[in-house]
């Protein structure tokens, strides 16, 4: 049984599920890192995944959706940026009343544009970039070897490679270009960065944007690559599971994108051993609660060891 | 004290509590303002809308009824978030210790069966204020022994509670029958519906009593929230709360232990989301199923931000979206408005409630444009 369970796939699938997080957990990161807390990833990632689906179904090309969840990450974004940054609002209370406006909007414009509550129709999804053929057992070790490669690497749609790239590329900015210092300046000292001439709040705007375009992002591979359709509140807790994911990842882009992958290998586990649940006899409920209770064991094992930015949560007053 | 100072003095309290007053109400109005104007462009009548929901929460003593029904739990969960604001953590897990404190009074009630109901209800109350004590603890120790977020670790408890309910309720719990939900509680383990209470010939005389489904679980959420109310402002409990919450590093300095303090007020939070549980359950649907609640643990985020954590003021903050939450229905059947409206309505509240610096941002601006006019 345990050949059926560790298959190529799982790893694939591991992949997969880890990319929303990851696009969330670095966009987390990079709002975190400027300091401000943004909770409200889950709302943001909600509303993308929705504008994606509604904007596909209006025009029927699936990268214009992607566009437009991009642009109502971003959107959403600018709410908390403005709560936060300018008018100094609780960061925290202002990403739960995102999160609360997120589940409202999506609900409320789904019955206006279709007439129901629940599930949207179904889209035609992104599907994978490469498709080279290899099969299981086909013949030869190193065939075998190609199709673990294959499955594993080959078989994805563009916007889990994008992750990819982009934990890379946020990385290297992070600790290369003169955008990374002052962003991590931002939420250690932000006086300091104030006292050398950078302005902290348009530096703070820019990562709460950032954030949200990745958020929004990462709503569009769950709708547009992984479901094919929206469902109400579809986003179930990922955007929490990103927050722990930036935090096990010690606020860095790569880090994020690793934690992302062990919760991502959780969720794949999961749906995997669901399949064997017969033999296995547990009952589904407890595989569905494993990523989250995953989620905190990791919490109590590195937080304590694991310290954010000084400044985070605190709202900047020019003085 | 001289009578003009005195005078004086009571001017200015009158002046603070318009104060704190005047930023909810104007944060309701700007909240149902800007829910019109979404009903507005999105092609709806908000008069209408608002009148059928007015009508749905208010208009009639079942339609009051149902309010009061909607309020109840959201009382208690919002006391429960107050609780832990004041102590400055945010329970916004509350949904789960909600669903644990449902599920305690929901099989502890099965178990009691044949029990006086002097002898049931309390015990049933009593055990779902510990379960959700239990789901809130180990956040709790997590936050206080290492600093774990306790928005992340109570977000997680509240998942893994509604995965626990749901397998219990298909699985062992679930009564004989088709649908996935347990056993019919004993009628000494139900709160009984206020209008019970009274004779027909009472009911026809004062037909305001009439209230329909709302039952006594609000008299347990007024007598929590006077005990909040109480432990808050007169126990060493509650002063180490605030004290905690104002500032743990002079409390911590003045000889109070933060993380305990941290463990004992994330659990006395739980304990009453657990309470809010226990009465949806016992007064409203008298079993367990997994959609019992809808969403009043997060709702009574917005409860307890509106009235500023304070426990009476969390009364008429829980009516009024009680009432919206009542209404809602209503709304849909006459006025065709999809219900999602009250999320938004919600949302827009939490984010006026905390935009304290609003007003000074606009004055500000003003400034800033008077300063530039000049130059």
């Amino acid at each position: 049984m345990l050949a059926d369970i560790i298959t190529p796939d799982l790893f694939a699938s591991a992949l997969r599920m880890a990319t929303p997080l990851a696009l969330a957990a670095i966009g987390g990161t990079i709002c975190e890192r400027s300091g401000v807390v943004n909770i409200a990833l889950e709302g943001i990632m909600l509303c993308g995944a929705f504008a994606g689906v509604a904007v596909t179904l209006a025009v029927g090309n699936a990268w214009v959706g992607v566009l437009a969840a991009i642009a109502a990450g971003v959107a959403i974004a600018a709410i908390h940026a403005f709560t936060s940054i300018n008018l100094r609002s609780d960061q925290v209370v202002s990403g739960t009343a995102i999160n609360i406006l997120a589940l409202g909007l999506t609900g409320f414009l789904m019955e206006i544009l279709y007439g129901h509550p629940g599930t949207t129709e179904a889209v035609e999804t992104i599907k994978p970039i490469f498709r080279f053929a290899s099969e299981r057992g086909g013949g030869g070790f190193l065939a075998e070897v190609w199709h673990w490669v294959n499955t594993i690497l080959f078989s994805h749609t563009p916007i889990v490679y994008m992750a990819i790239i982009i934990a890379i590329a946020m990385q290297w900015a992070m600790y290369n270009t003169r955008w990374g210092l002052h962003l991590r300046a931002l939420g250690e000292h932000p006086r300091a960065v104030d006292t050398v001439g950078v302005s902290v709040l348009r530096g703070r705007w820019v990562a709460v944007l950032i954030s949200g375009a990745l958020a929004g992002l990462a709503g569009a591979n769950l709708t547009l690559e992984q479901v094919g359709s929206f469902t109400e509140n579809m986003t179930n807790g990922r955007g929490f599971i990103a927050l722990a994911a930036n935090i096990f990842g010690r606020w860095t882009p790569v880090g994020s994108y690793g934690a992302s992958l062990l919760f991502g290998f959780a969720d794949a586990l999961q749906i995997k051993l669901q399949i064997f649940r017969g033999e296995i006899n547990i009952p589904p409920q407890f595989f569905l609660m494993l990523p989250y209770i995953l989620t905190v064991i990791v919490l109590a094992g590195v937080v304590g060891r694991s310290v954010g930015p000084a400044a985070v949560g605190k709202p900047y007053e020019k003085g | 004290m001289s009578a003009a100072a005195e005078d004086r003095s009571t001017n200015r309290d009158w002046a603070a509590i318009a104060q704190k007053v005047g930023t909810p109400f104007a944060s309701v109005l700007l909240a149902i303002l800007i829910g019109s104007l979404i009903m507005w462009i999105s092609g709806y009548d908000p008069i209408a809308a608002y009148s059928a929901l007015f009508q749905g929460s208010f208009g009639t003593p079942k339609a009051f009824g149902d309010t009061l029904l909607k309020s109840t739990p959201l009382i208690l969960a919002g006391l429960g978030l107050a609780y832990g604001f004041r102590a400055n953590l945010f329970n916004i897990g509350a949904e789960g210790q909600l669903f644990m404190g449902g599920l305690a009074a929901g099989w502890l009630g099965l178990v009691l069966a044949g029990q006086p109901w002097y002898v049931a209800l309390p015990l049933l109350l009593l055990a779902a204020m510990l379960a959700g004590a239990a789901w809130a603890f180990i956040p709790a120790i997590l936050k206080a022994r290492i600093g774990a977020h306790e928005v992340i670790t109570t977000m997680m408890f509240t998942y893994i509670a509604r995965y626990l309910v749901s397998y219990l309720v298909i699985g062992p719990l679930k009564s004989p029958g088709q649908i996935p939900q347990t056993g019919l509680l004993p009628v000494e383990a139900q709160l009984p519906r206020i209008q019970s209470l009274f004779s027909d010939a009472t009911l026809q005389a004062m037909p305001f009593l009439k209230m329909g489904r709302a039952h006594m679980g609000i008299l347990v959420a007024l007598v929590a929230a006077v005990i909040v109310w109480w432990v808050l402002k007169y126990t060493t409990l509650g002063y180490e709360n605030r004290a905690v919450g104002y500032n743990p590093w002079a409390a911590e300095t003045g000889g109070i232990s933060v993380q305990w303090t941290t463990v004992k007020a994330l659990c006395i939070s739980g304990s009453l989301a657990g309470l809010a549980g226990a009465v949806e359950v016992m007064g409203v649907h008298h079993r367990l199923f997994d959609q019992f609640s809808s969403g009043f643990g997060f709702t009574g985020i917005a409860v307890a931000l509106l009235a500023k954590n304070h426990p009476i003021a969390v009364i008429p903050a829980a009516l009024l979206f009680g009432a919206l939450s009542a209404g809602a229905g209503t709304m849909q059947l006459m006025a065709d408005v999809p219900q999602k409206i009250i999320l938004i309505v919600q949302a827009l509240v939490i984010f006026f409630v905390a935009a304290e610096g609003i007003v000074t941002y606009f004055i500000k601006q003003r400034q800033k444009e008077a300063t530039s006019n000049v130059g």
